[in-house]
Parts: C-alpha cells; structure tokens; sequence
C-alpha cells in the first residue's frame, strides 16, 4: 500500500456539489508529486482534503496505514506551505517558526537547536528577531518553508508557493526546495498551475481538469506523450489539425489530412483503428516550415511571423486550419516556406468525440 | 481649474459650518456674565468652578462612565465572536441575522428606550440601572459587530489555518493568533462603543429615575431651568477631550477607516 | 472539522448576541406594538390610532418633522458631494487629518454640540451680535426655536454621515475611470455629473437614508433648539409620555415613528440600483 492514499473521495466546498468525484490518488514516501491544472480543476481541493480542512463526504484518507478521513487538521502532523505565506504578523521569525514546536510541548532549548538548525538549512541565521513585515517576499517564504519542515512533518503540503514570487527569485526558491527535499527526504505535494515548476520540481505529475485525473507519469511522459487533448494543449502542443486514419502498423498511424499522408508513431495502448477521425496534437517548436515538400510535411501559407529575440514564431494556414510554427533565429524568407514538416514522433494523437 | 476651486470653497465653507460652533463655545465658556452672550464680556473661570461644583454631573458623570465601560464590554464579548462567525462562515441565512444583528442601530433609539421603560421596568421591575446598561449595550452591538469584522475581513485567513495546520486548536488559534491581529480593531470598536455609549440621549431619555441618569439628561435638564454658561464649560470640556480621543486614536489607528 | 461541528461552533458563536437582542430589543418592541392596539381593559381596537391621527397637533407635527427632513437631506447632498471628491483626491496623510475632523462632530456630546449654536443663535448670540453692532436690526431677532435653528443643527449633526459615505463610495471608483471619461473629451463638470455621480449613486442613496431616517427620529438637536415651542415627532413623543403621562399617544407616537422609518428605509433601497 502507498504512503498516501485517497480512495474514493468526494470533497468540495459546497454540500452535495462536490469539486472531486469518486477521486483517487497514491504518492509513496519520499516522492515529491506535483498536482497541476488550470484554475478550478482541484487541485487546491485535494490539497485541502488531505490538509484535512475540507472534509471528505465520502471516502478515506490514508495516509501512512492510518485511517485520517476525519480527523481535525491540527491533529494530522501534515506541514502546508501557502501561496502567501500566511506567517504570523505579530511573532518574530523565531516565534513564527518555533509555533509548532511549542504546539507539541517540546522542550524549550530543544526548541532553540531545531530553530536554529532549520534557520540555517534555509539560509535565515541571524534573522531570528525580525518581524515578517521586516522581510522580502523571498525570505519570507523561507520562514514558510522551515515553519512547517521544523515539525518534522509526515507531509509536507505546498500550495502555489512561488507564484507571489518575481522570476528570479522563483528560479531561487525552486532550486531550493529541490535541494531541501534532497536533503530531508520529505514526501511532499505540490500544487501549481506552472507547467516548468512542476517539471523541473516532480518525480511524478499529476494533471488535473474539472476534478478529474487526466493523467500520471513522470515529467518527461507527460511532456512528450500526452495522453489527452486537455494534458498535449496545457503541455504546450498548440496546434491541432484533423485526419482520418488510412491504416495502422505495429509502429506507425497513417493518416490522411487533406489527401496528405502524416505518420505518427504509435507508442500508446490505443483502441485507434482505420477510418476514425482524429485530431493531431504537435507544438510549434516542434514543426518546421521548409520551401519543398518532404515526407510528413503539409503544405500551407505564411501569414505573418513575429520575432521573439531568440526565435521566430510564424503563423500559416493550412487548408483552413491556423497553425504556428517557431524556429530559431530571425528569418525573413517568408514567402519561401511552403510547407510544415513534423516528425512522428512528436504527434500525439485522439480520437475526434461524435 | 475652475470645478476644483469652487470644490475646494465648498469643503472649507462645510469645515467652518462643522466646526465654528466649536470654537464659538469653547470661547463663550470663558465669559464672565451670567447670560450667554457672543462675543463674552470679560474672562472668568467662574462657569468651569461650578460645573465641577454640581454634585449631580459629578454623580451623572460616574454612572455614564460605569455603564458606557460596562456596555461596552459586554457588548463586545457577544459582538467579537459573531463578527468571527459572520466573516468567517458561510450559512444559509447570513444576510436576515446581518440585518437582525444591525436593527439596533435602525430602529430609533427613543423607540428603543421607551419600549425597555415599558416592558422591562414598568411591566417586570427590572431597576431603572439594570435598563439602561441593557438599553446601551443593545444599541452598540451592531457598532461592535460592524468594526470587528472591519479588521477580520482585512486579516488573510489562510494565517489561522496555518495556526491549525501547525497543532493549534481553533479557539488556540483565535486566541494565540487572530486576536493579537485583530487589536486595532478591536481597540477602535471599544473607542467607538465607549463614545457613543457617553453621548447617548435618545435610549436613556427615558431610562432615567431616582438617583439614575446620565450626564447628557442631566445637562439637558439643568437647561431647561438655568441659562447661565455651566453647560458651555461642561460641553467645552467634552469637547476638548473628544478631541484628544479622535486625533490620537486617528493617529495610532486611523479610526476613521472604521466610520 | 466536520459539518456537525461547524454547526456547533457557529451556534456557539452567533448564540450571546443573538439571545440578547430578542430579550432585550425585540422582546420590549414587541410588547410595545401589541400594546398599542390593546384598549384599558384589554380589548383589541384602533382606537388609540384614531385618537392620536385625528389630532390636528399631531399632523402638524408630522408634516414639520417631515419638511424639516426635505430641507436638511437636499443641503447635506449639495455641500457633502463636492467636498467628498475633494477629500477623495487629497493624499493619504492629508485625507486622514480631513477624516478626523470630519468624524470630530459625529463623536463630540450631541449636546455639547447642539448647545453651541445657543451661542450663536441666542438673543445675546454670534449672529444679534454682529447684527447689532453693523447696526441692521435694532431688536435682535428671534433665531433660537426656530424651525430655522433645527435645520442648522441638523445639518452639522448629519453633514459628516453624508461626508463619510459619499467618501467610500467615491473612493471605490478608479482614477482610471475619470481619465478615461475626460480622454474621451468630457470636460470636468460633464465627467463629474456623467460618470462620478452615477458611480457613486448607491452611496449616496445610502447617504440619504441614514441623514433622513436621522432627520425623522433626531431627539436632542429639535429639543434643545426648538423646545416646547417647536416640536417634532421625538420631541413630541417625550413630552407625551413623560410631561403629559400620556402612555397610550407616547406608545402610538413610537411605532408611527418606526413604521415612517422602515418605510423609507425600504423604499429607498428599492431605489438603489443593484448591489456594486
């Protein structure tokens, strides 16, 4: 059995219109899995049920073999870490992080050795004294951070930590949670709507829409096999295009877009047969516009191209589908391109919903 | 531009219409005759010795403090936990108990008062003292209930769930870590209910009876016998020091956010 | 926490008040509402009603407390607007010194208040004073009970509820929200009546409820500055019940009194336009 387990959860904020049905979810020790989606999806929902400050209507929550579903949030030893810190205003950095501590009845000058040990493994030695007000946002969400990993929590909760954060300093404090989670080997969840944070930051991703589980896998799955339109678009594959397929191999779709013939490998267990439609799903970074037509390749016109320093974004169309492509460089051989080539390998395909 | 400084006009003509008259009496208290008379005629401090002299304002004066300080607090005690509860929670219901908790300061005072004159010390003889600590506190608990919630509104809540997250118990949590936050609020409600309590006239019109008044009663009825500038000396002294109040509790709260 | 303890706890919360409102406010008002349809023995008749409409005293009274509410609301709106944006404008610290001055008189003794325009309105006041000594009136003039003197009173005691209100209102609407209306070519008046006003008109409905239900049911500016002579609807119901013992009159006089309120209460939130 998993470290952490949800099984069969309802949960919402409102009685009777829960935002997750029948969920399920399992995270071994020592993971740091990242729940992504856009806004609404649940993510922040089942972050709180495990917090244990949404209540389950139906189902358990397990967590370590232990049966959580209804016990009070200040009972469960889960750390949460939130998007605006939510420290203290009135208590020093000190008090702020020794408030769990202090909770447990833990001895006073042990107190002070496990302040002091987690100050340091944050960098924040020497700040002790100051008031939250006193501090920027990044040290701010450092006394975050050791105020719930000083209660050696089972869990650690985070819920969009970085968001409140500029784009350095977000680039800092990921490198640094990867660090702590090195270092103390904390199971950890961690809620985003970044699609970079959750790659660079999870052993495992879980995207989420409408309450519902898209998929699970690890970061390098998910960004380059989807395996749903709703995972290929919030991963970034833009462009979509429909065919029909002519015919399957063990390796290879054959499919027919316009009278041209596009292969797409066929990694996935999939029920996919001939003559279905289907949408093909492939990134702009991934297409390449080219002056003759080759194989995989689908002719269009350059509409207009936009330079973005280190590449070039086109738009074209191809029979009356608008797609982009970006390539590298600043090019002006506009009306020179006459076709988009994409490789099999980078398609993900799904069937079209009658 | 031409709106801007007819504006500008506007506020200082409004300024002057708000505040002369304060000027005017404080100036007045001074005079030496025993008519009121602006601009006063010599400069006494006759007026402040006698009003310090009556032994009833004195008397007024500590049953005014007693029950302002006493409906302040117990009006407090009932409004801090239902402003929490209003704040803080979602029920089916919220907006009818948001209008019940505020009719007291919809329903005129005089109406008020009158109506706790008649049932309670008519009809259960209930003591006169006992009516008008009840009569205040019910019409500063919207006032408390209003401020309160004021600065809960203002505090992130996801602070107290950290608190909880953290083993605290919810009331450890309301005591340990939202109350502390809240103190300016609250601070700014006990000044506010305190204020409104000491200048009451319409609930303790009638709530008064031997030995039992306040000292806005007891100033109105010590006008309708004398026209001598006592009153002017008693009201410049509430003046100066709600003068004090206001500008100190602006400075240190800013009070009037809470208006 | 579960559903059953979130109950609890809100019960627990919402209980003290709540218990101490129906004892002591709504109980009382109750009991007063239902007394006044009782006859002397206990009967149920209007015939307290009828008394007290019938009299002349009364209507006269009623329409005075009324008209003197339609004078002061009008003035309080024409002097409070213009200096609301004013305040609105100003920068922080300067707009805190305007706010503590402008609740100065709202927390200041209501009598200590209305005492001073004694001072000004007396026979030997401000105004005969100044009169007197540019030699235009030979007699002072009778200023004090007045319904003049009311009004002024009235004024000053309500003026900085209409301030405070017409400020948060206005303060709600971006800065943007002008520029864009002057960029479009509206010049300032037109801004402020076209685009400001309508903004802010839910604040000022709410202005002109508390100032006139405040109007209607003010007790001690009419009683100081009319007196006897001058009486309106508050001013006449104490001296029923407690000069003339008159329960009964004091009884209708009062639920009159909260009916006119809930009606224009309502009436003018019916008038604001939906919830901003």
């Amino acid at each position: 059995m998993a470290f952490i387990e949800l099984k069969n959860i309802d949960a919402g904020y409102v009685k009777g219109s829960p935002v997750l049905k029948d969920f399920n979810l399992s995270v071994e020790k020592g993971e740091l899995i990242s729940l992504l989606g856009p806004s609404g999806c649940g993510k922040t929902t089942t972050l709180r049920t495990i917090a244990g400050f949404i209540l389950a209507e139906q189902g358990s929550v397990i967590i370590g073999g232990k049966d959580y579903t209804k016990i009070p949030p200040n009972k469960r030893n889960i750390g949460l870490v939130f998007q605006n810190y939510a420290l203290f205003p009135h208590l020093s950095v000190f008090e702020n992080v020794a408030y769990g501590l202090k909770r447990r009845k833990v001895d006073k000058s042990l107190i002070k050795t496990k302040v002091s040990a987690v100050l340091e493994l944050v960098s924040l030695t020497g700040f002790e004294d100051r008031l939250p007000a006193q501090l920027s946002g990044g040290q701010r969400q450092r006394v975050a951070l050791a105020r719930s990993v000083v209660i050696e929590p089972d869990l650690l909760l985070l819920d969009e930590p970085l968001s409140n954060l500029d784009a350095k300093l977000r680039d800092e404090m990921r490198a640094e949670l990867s660090r702590l989670q090195h270092q103390l080997g904390i199971t950890m969840i961690y809620v985003t709507h970044d699609q970079i944070e959750a790659l660079s930051l999870s052993s495992k991703i879980i995207v989420m829409n409408e309450g519902l589980i898209e998929q699970i896998g690890t970061p390098e799955t998910i960004y380059e096999r989807p395996a749903t339109s709703f995972v290929a678009k919030f991963m970034g594959f833009d462009n979509s295009i429909k065919g029909k397929i002519e015919s399957l191999d063990k390796k290879f779709f054959l499919i027919n877009v316009d009278g041209k013939i596009i292969k797409a490998v066929r990694t996935e267990k999939t029920d996919l047969t001939t003559d279905e439609n289907v949408s093909i799903f492939f990134r702009p970074e991934d297409s390449f516009l080219i002056s003759k037509e080759e194989e995989n390749s689908l002719p269009v016109s350059v509409n207009y191209s936009n330079f973005q320093g280190g590449s070039t974004r086109y738009s074209v169309t191809s029979g009356k589908t608008e797609l982009s492509a970006e390539m590298p460089g600043k090019n002006n051989k506009m009306g020179k391109y006459e076709f988009i080539k994409i490789l099999p390998e980078k398609l993900i395909i799904e069937r079209v919903k009658a | 531009m031409r709106n801007n400084k007819l504006f500008t006009a506007i506020l200082i003509l409004m300024f002057i219409f708000l505040l002369g008259p304060f000027l005017v009496i404080i100036i007045a208290s001074f005079g030496s005759e025993t008519i009121m008379r602006f601009p006063p005629k010599g400069f006494a401090m006759t007026w402040y010795e006698k009003a310090f002299a009556i032994k009833m304002f004195r008397t007024t004066f500590l049953i005014s403090l007693k029950t302002g300080l006493a409906a302040t607090f117990t009006a407090l005690v009932m409004g801090i936990p239902a402003a929490y509860a209003m704040v803080r929670h979602n029920f089916p219901g919220k907006s009818k108990v948001e209008l019940f908790f505020s009719a007291p300061a919809i329903v005129p005072g005089l109406v008020v008062g009158f109506a706790l004159l008649r049932f309670f010390i008519y009809y259960t003889k209930m003591p006169v003292i006992m009516g008008l600590y009840l009569g205040h506190t019910a019409i500063l608990f919207p006032y408390t209930v209003r401020v309160v919630s004021a600065s809960l509104r203002n505090f992130d809540p996801s602070v107290e769930e950290a608190a909880v997250s953290l083993g605290s118990s919810p009331l450890h949590s309301f005591i340990a870590v939202v109350l502390p936050n809240i103190r300016s609020g609250v601070i700014a409600a006990f000044i506010l209910a305190f204020i409104t309590s000491f200048n009451n006239v319409p609930i303790s019109l009638f709530l008064t009876g031997p030995g039992v008044s306040t000292l806005p009663i007891q100033m109105l009825v010590y006008m309708e016998y004398y026209f001598d500038p006592t009153i002017a000396a008693l009201s410049s002294i509430l003046i100066v020091f709600t003068v004090i109040i206001i500008q100190s509790a602006e400075k240190v709260l800013g009070i009037s956010r809470y208006m | 926490m579960n559903q059953i303890n979130i109950k609890r706890t809100l019960l627990l919360l919402l209980l003290p008040g709540s218990v101490f409102l129906l004892f002591f406010f709504v109980l009382p008002l109750i009991f007063v509402f239902t007394e006044s349809f009782h006859g002397s023995t206990g009967e149920l008749t209007l015939l307290r009603y009828t008394e007290v409409l019938k009299s002349k005293q009364f209507h006269f009274v009623y329409l005075r407390t009324l008209k003197i509410a339609l004078i002061v609301t009008p003035l309080a709106v024409l002097v409070a607007y213009p200096s609301a944006y004013i305040i609105t404008k100003m920068t922080a610290g300067k707009k805190s010194v305007m706010m503590s001055l402008v609740i100065l008189p709202l927390m200041t003794s209501p009598v200590a208040r209305t005492f001073a325009w004694i001072v000004i309105l007396g026979r030997f006041g401000l105004i005969n004073q100044t009169l007197a000594a540019v030699k235009v009136t030979s007699e002072p003039l009778r200023l004090m009970y007045t319904e003049g003197a009311i009004v002024a009173g009235l004024l000053q005691l309500f003026m900085p509820i209409m301030v405070l209100t017409l400020v948060s209102a206005l303060e709600n609407i971006p800065e943007e929200v002008e520029e864009a209306a002057l960029s479009l070519g509206s010049g300032k008046t037109g801004t402020f009546f076209r685009v400001l006003v309508p903004l802010s008109f839910d604040g000022l409905i709410m202005g002109v409820t508390l100032v006139f239900t405040g109007c209607i049911t003010a007790y001690v500016t009419p009683a100081i500055l009319g007196g006897s002579k001058v009486l309106t609807l508050s001013t006449l119901m104490r001296q029923e019940a407690l000069v003339l013992m008159n329960w009964e009159g004091a009884t209708v006089i009062a639920v009159i009194m909260i009916v006119t309120t809930l009606v224009l209460y309502n009436t003018l939130r019916l008038m604001r336009p939906r919830s901003l």
